[in-house]
């Protein structure tokens, strides 16, 4: 076999069943998009339908997405699913940073969406998670059910393709 | 068919005999009760209060060995020197309570308990403490000096329970102001405040 034939693999009909040429991105945001590791972080009721999305019947794993780590080390997406209150907005922010890069952040319910049903007179409940953490997807819902959760995991493995894997606060720099 | 107990015109026979054992083991503790009803109770004056409490948990006739719960309640009143008083309840139940008339007429509804009240000024609102009494009545002191801001004498570390050490006021109060931010996170106050 002479040099030629490997530089030019059209003339090796071998070489072209067995070489797949792409990009070095795609390949890193498939790889992305395709294993989240979220955190398990359960706040309220919410967490209820994140724990029940995440077993055997809803059986998240199926999109790569299944691997709920209890460190915020280990994850690279933050269900924030459940009431946030003041008292515990420091520490969602703290554990936000010790992600490793890139993160994403879903808004899971309508608490974390916007105060939900503390809007008006709960002075202990955030009035919506974007006040602490950038978050990538919103998902309303009191709380959203195992498949609404499903819609938005593949909604966030959708954006990671298309955007190139970046994440909200990239995006926002770039801006 | 049982009388209704919003409307029930006979006194609660489990109260009344509290009553008539606190009136005797602790002469001038009592201002003012109410027998009848959902809800009857005894008001019971606050220096007077640890002496009832561990009456009416050792007495024979009563056992309420359970603090079921404490809550507090704000009057604010402006026209009033001290600005209204403060209210502290606590319901007390039994699990050892004699069996006898009393006991029957009360466990078609629920186990025997009564509830006593405590009435102090606004501008001084000082409760002794009965965590030595019951000793679950910790957390619900702690709770209630949390949101409604009634201090608990006689104990020591008495300390925030639900909010951030650092709160502003103590939200259950009637004349409390929402902050406009707590550490830079906005706090949006309902309308009309």
């Amino acid at each position: 076999m002479s040099d030629d034939k490997i530089l030019h693999p059209e003339i090796d009909p071998e070489l072209e069943r067995s070489l797949v040429l792409t990009t070095v991105d795609w390949v890193k945001d498939w790889g992305r998009r395709n294993a989240l590791w979220p955190m398990a972080f359960g706040l309220a009721c919410c967490a209820m339908e994140m724990m029940a999305t995440a077993a055997t019947k809803y059986d998240l794993d199926r999109f790569g997405a299944g691997v709920f780590r209890a460190s915020a080390r280990h994850s690279d997406l933050m269900i924030v699913a459940g009431t946030l209150s003041h008292k515990m907005a420091p520490r969602l922010r703290r554990l936000y940073e010790q992600m490793p890069d890139p993160k994403y952040v879903i808004a899971m319910g309508a608490c974390v969406v916007g105060g939900g049903p503390y809007s008006k007179y709960g002075y202990h409940v955030v009035q919506g998670v974007d006040l602490i953490v950038p978050v990538d997807i919103y998902l309303p819902g009191c709380p959203p059910r195992p498949e609404a959760l499903i819609d938005a995991i593949r909604k966030l493995q959708y954006r990671i393709q298309q955007q190139g894997g970046a994440t909200i606060q990239e995006t926002q720099k770039t801006a | 068919m049982a009388d209704n107990p919003d409307t029930a015109a006979s006194p609660d026979p489990v109260t009344e005999r509290a009553l008539r054992i606190i009136e005797e083991g602790a002469p001038g503790a009592v201002t003012t009760s109410e027998l009848t009803g959902r809800h009857p109770w005894i008001g019971v004056k606050a220096e007077s209060l640890r002496d009832v409490a561990g009456l009416v948990r050792d007495h024979d006739d009563l056992k309420m060995e359970c603090c079921h719960l404490i809550s507090g309640v704000d009057w604010p009143d402006p026209k009033s020197e001290t600005g209204g008083e403060m209210e502290v309840i606590y319901h007390l139940c039994s699990y050892a309570f004699p069996a006898d008339e009393a006991y029957k007429q009360r466990a078609e509804k629920n186990d025997p308990w009564i509830a006593l009240k405590v009435r102090v000024p606004r501008d001084k609102p000082e409760v002794p403490t009965v965590m030595d009494i019951w000793t679950g009545a910790d957390w619900h002191e702690r709770e209630t000096y949390d949101l409604v801001g009634i201090r608990f004498t006689m104990r020591k570390e008495l300390f925030r329970i639900l909010l951030p050490e650092d709160w502003p006021g103590h939200p259950l109060q009637k004349d409390w102001v929402y902050p406009a931010s707590y550490h830079g996170v906005p706090i949006i106050p309902p309308e009309g405040l």
